[in-house]
């Protein structure tokens, strides 16, 4: 009798190894909200024992990461669940990549049109049809630091930078800190990097209600000098001595978290870069604020990450079902998420006094009334047809080889050359 | 003995047989279809439509060919020639050393040319980082300004060349040895005994009797800097990559990044005619100045 049960227990764990799923899954989250992701796929690996179990990898982000999602859908390995950018989904939607997401689909997750912002909704929709279920909305912010502005006297009384209201004063706080002897750059700036820049200078395109498509057609009219107006205030600070010239992404970091560079203009993703050194004892007291505006109102560009399924393998019914909990799960516990920095794209979770209370998302998340997106077109989006195009012309000019106004006609002549 | 020519004929075609099949499938066919792809619009991958020369037709107005183009030119003559005489020179300085001082200088300079790409990349910008590199603090000290390398498209050549030359000339160097070892000793003697100097020796004795090497290095490094693709696009990833393209980087990002499998195709043909053309003339050049010796 004994050996029966023992039998027929081992054939009751077996079939519940067989009934457990195994999602693959891939994402480009390599920085500090990497870590938090992974904890995610933790947690729900634990809650989910015996029925689920996520097998993650993490790739490079941007032009590595997307190659071979392309690749791997041709020849049929994609993997059952991705991270996607939604300024991509018009170009992943047009290569065919993206499986859609019914209606049936958005049941069976417990989630709809209601749970998210109009704008993140329309980011992952394409002719009336849903490719992605957003888990956030990620933009730029000005992370400064406390210490040496208070000691220059130029912290607020809520402990906020002076000079956030206009570009002649936010140039004075910097050249306020210049005179300050002990600073090396009063803005630590990404100015190696042109892709990155787009993200600064579209904000302050934002900042003067400028477009860079307008029926299809690229920089129209008077967009072409709020472009040329961006790019000269960076310029300016150029030189002026104001930012860090030639400086690349991870030198950015670098300067802004050894205090060389007081401020720094970067994604909200790094807020868990800041939290984790602040709790080793490695950092100063800092803080994260919504850009300044420079030009008329404030505006910030910002993008979506989106979880979306593949085209290019053929997932049982039961798989398909286990990517769904995969999705739904992850939004419906994405409080944690926001400790990354992100702001969660489920308004059930910004709803949450939990979410409200949270620091220093609650100090930027004023930016979300003043959020612009990439537009949508399958030349937009990270890494995308438009970003490197005008990238190309960025970093000459924000280290002062090129003027603003040549740099314009270019970035013209080859967004209308593609 | 009388020998059945037809019988070994058939070995011989069974024995190259899976050499040519293979060949065949991963290289003559593929280039095949290289051509084809490169007059339809298709994207990287699965068919397009035909559109005749139009992929070639685009490429003289096209800038990001131009900068490839000029810019693969420049890296080989930053290259092919300064690399071939660096090693050169450092195969005359080691053959002058003996026993283990020989083998563990030998070694030292073969030592970067085992080394991944990707780890000569992080050596590199570790030291010339703009910010934190170690070479930017020894310009510090020597009060002069800082030099964005990497950052520039006015140092970036050189200095990805430089790099090139620190990490492949091992290999020529061992070429040279090999080459330097195998001139007789006697000649040396004879001059020696005729009282000639050091130079008249390397000019009239080491350098004609080393050709053949120095060729078969040339044109080693010739097509391989043609086909440069990894130090540039490590080096300019996080920087401005369309400013610094070569022509196999070019390529790249037409199939991979625009999704321009036909586009792509078409820049391709361009180089493999290129390297062709470059190298038929470069076995040329070569066979006639060893003829006129």
């Amino acid at each position: 009798m004994k050996k029966f049960i023992a039998i027929a227990a081992a054939a009751m764990v077996g079939a519940a190894a067989q009934a457990q799923e195994t999602v693959v899954w891939w994402d480009f989250l390599g920085g500090g909200d990497g870590v938090r992701m992974k904890q995610m796929i933790a947690d729900f690996n634990d809650a989910h024992a015996g029925e689920i179990v996520i097998d993650g990898t993490t790739l490079d982000w941007g032009v590595p990461f997307y190659t071979k999602v392309q690749t791997s859908v041709a020849v049929g390995e994609a993997p059952d669940i991705m991270t996607y950018h939604a300024s991509r989904i018009p170009l992943a939607v047009d290569q065919g990549l993206l499986q859609e997401l019914t209606p049936a689909d958005f049941d069976a997750m417990g989630l709809g049109q209601d749970d998210f912002a109009p704008s993140i909704w329309d980011a992952v929709s394409a002719d009336g049809k849903q490719y992605g279920v957003p888990i956030d909305t990620h933009p730029i912010v000005l992370y400064y630091n406390k210490d040496i502005l208070g000691e220059a006297g130029l912290l607020t009384d809520d402990g906020l930078p002076v000079g956030l209201g206009s570009r002649a004063e936010f140039t004075a706080t910097l050249q306020a800190l210049k005179d300050n002897s002990d600073v090396t750059f009063p803005l630590g700036s990404v100015t190696a990097d042109g892709n990155f820049m787009f993200r600064t200078i579209y904000s302050l395109m934002g900042q003067q209600d400028g477009e860079l498509m307008t029926d299809g057609a690229f920089l129209v009219g008077d967009n072409a000098t709020k472009l040329e107006n961006a790019l000269a205030v960076l310029q300016e600070w150029t030189n002026e001595g104001l930012q860090s010239t030639y400086t690349d992404y991870p030198a950015t970091v670098a300067l802004f978290t050894s205090g060389e560079a007081v401020m720094m203009i970067n994604g909200v993703w790094e807020v868990p870069t800041m939290v984790d050194l602040e709790a080793e004892g490695n950092l100063f007291e800092w803080g994260a604020v919504e850009l300044p505006v420079i030009f008329d109102h404030a505006s910030t560009y910002s993008d979506s990450h989106v979880f979306a399924i593949p085209e290019g393998n053929d997932m049982s019914p039961e798989k398909r079902a286990a990517v769904l909990e995969v999705m739904s799960w992850i939004s419906k516990n994405s409080l944690f998420w926001a400790t990354a920095g992100h702001i969660p794209a489920n308004n059930n979770i910004t709803a949450m006094d939990a979410y409200k209370a949270m620091e220093p998302n609650a100090t930027y998340s004023s930016l979300t009334a003043n959020m612009i997106y990439d537009p949508k077109t399958p030349m937009a989006g990270v890494a995308g047809p438009i970003f490197d195009v005008m990238s190309t012309y960025f970093v000459p000019t924000l280290n002062g080889e090129m003027e603003p106004s040549e740099a314009v006609e270019e970035i013209i002549y080859e967004l209308n050359d593609m | 003995m009388l020998r059945n020519t037809k019988k070994e004929w058939l070995i011989a075609y069974i024995l190259i047989a899976p050499f040519v099949a293979i060949y065949a499938l991963i290289f003559v066919y593929p280039t095949i279809d290289m051509f084809f792809l490169s007059f339809q619009d298709a994207p990287l991958v699965g068919a397009g439509d035909f559109v005749g020369i139009e992929n070639y037709e685009r490429l003289p107005r096209d800038r990001r060919f131009g900068t490839a183009f000029w810019n693969t030119a420049y890296f080989v003559a930053l290259t092919v020639i300064p690399g071939t005489f660096v090693a050169l020179a450092i195969s005359m300085a080691v053959t002058r050393l003996s026993g283990r001082t020989q083998a563990l200088v030998l070694a030292l300079f073969f030592l970067p040319y085992i080394l991944p790409v990707s780890v000569v990349f992080r050596i590199w910008d570790w030291a010339l980082n703009f910010q934190f590199g170690i070479a930017m603090h020894v310009l510090d000290a020597f009060g002069m300004d800082r030099i964005p390398v990497f950052k520039t498209t006015t140092w970036f050549m050189p200095a990805v060349a430089f790099v090139t030359i620190w990490w492949t000339c091992g290999f020529s160097v061992l070429l040279f040895l090999a080459g330097l070892r195998a001139i007789p000793q006697e000649i040396y003697e004879a001059a020696a005994l005729d009282n000639t100097s050091r130079w008249r020796m390397f000019r009239h004795v080491t350098w004609p009797l080393l050709w053949p090497i120095t060729g078969l290095v040339l044109t080693i490094q010739l097509i391989l800097q043609l086909k440069i693709f990894d130090q540039v696009y490590l080096f300019s990833q996080g920087g401005r990559p369309n400013d610094n393209l070569v022509m196999v980087y070019y390529i790249f990002q037409r199939a991979f990044v625009n999704n321009q499998g036909g586009r792509a195709a078409a820049i391709a043909v361009v180089l493999f005619i290129m390297v062709i053309v470059i190298s038929v003339i470069n076995f040329q050049l070569t066979r006639l100045s060893e003829r006129r010796k």
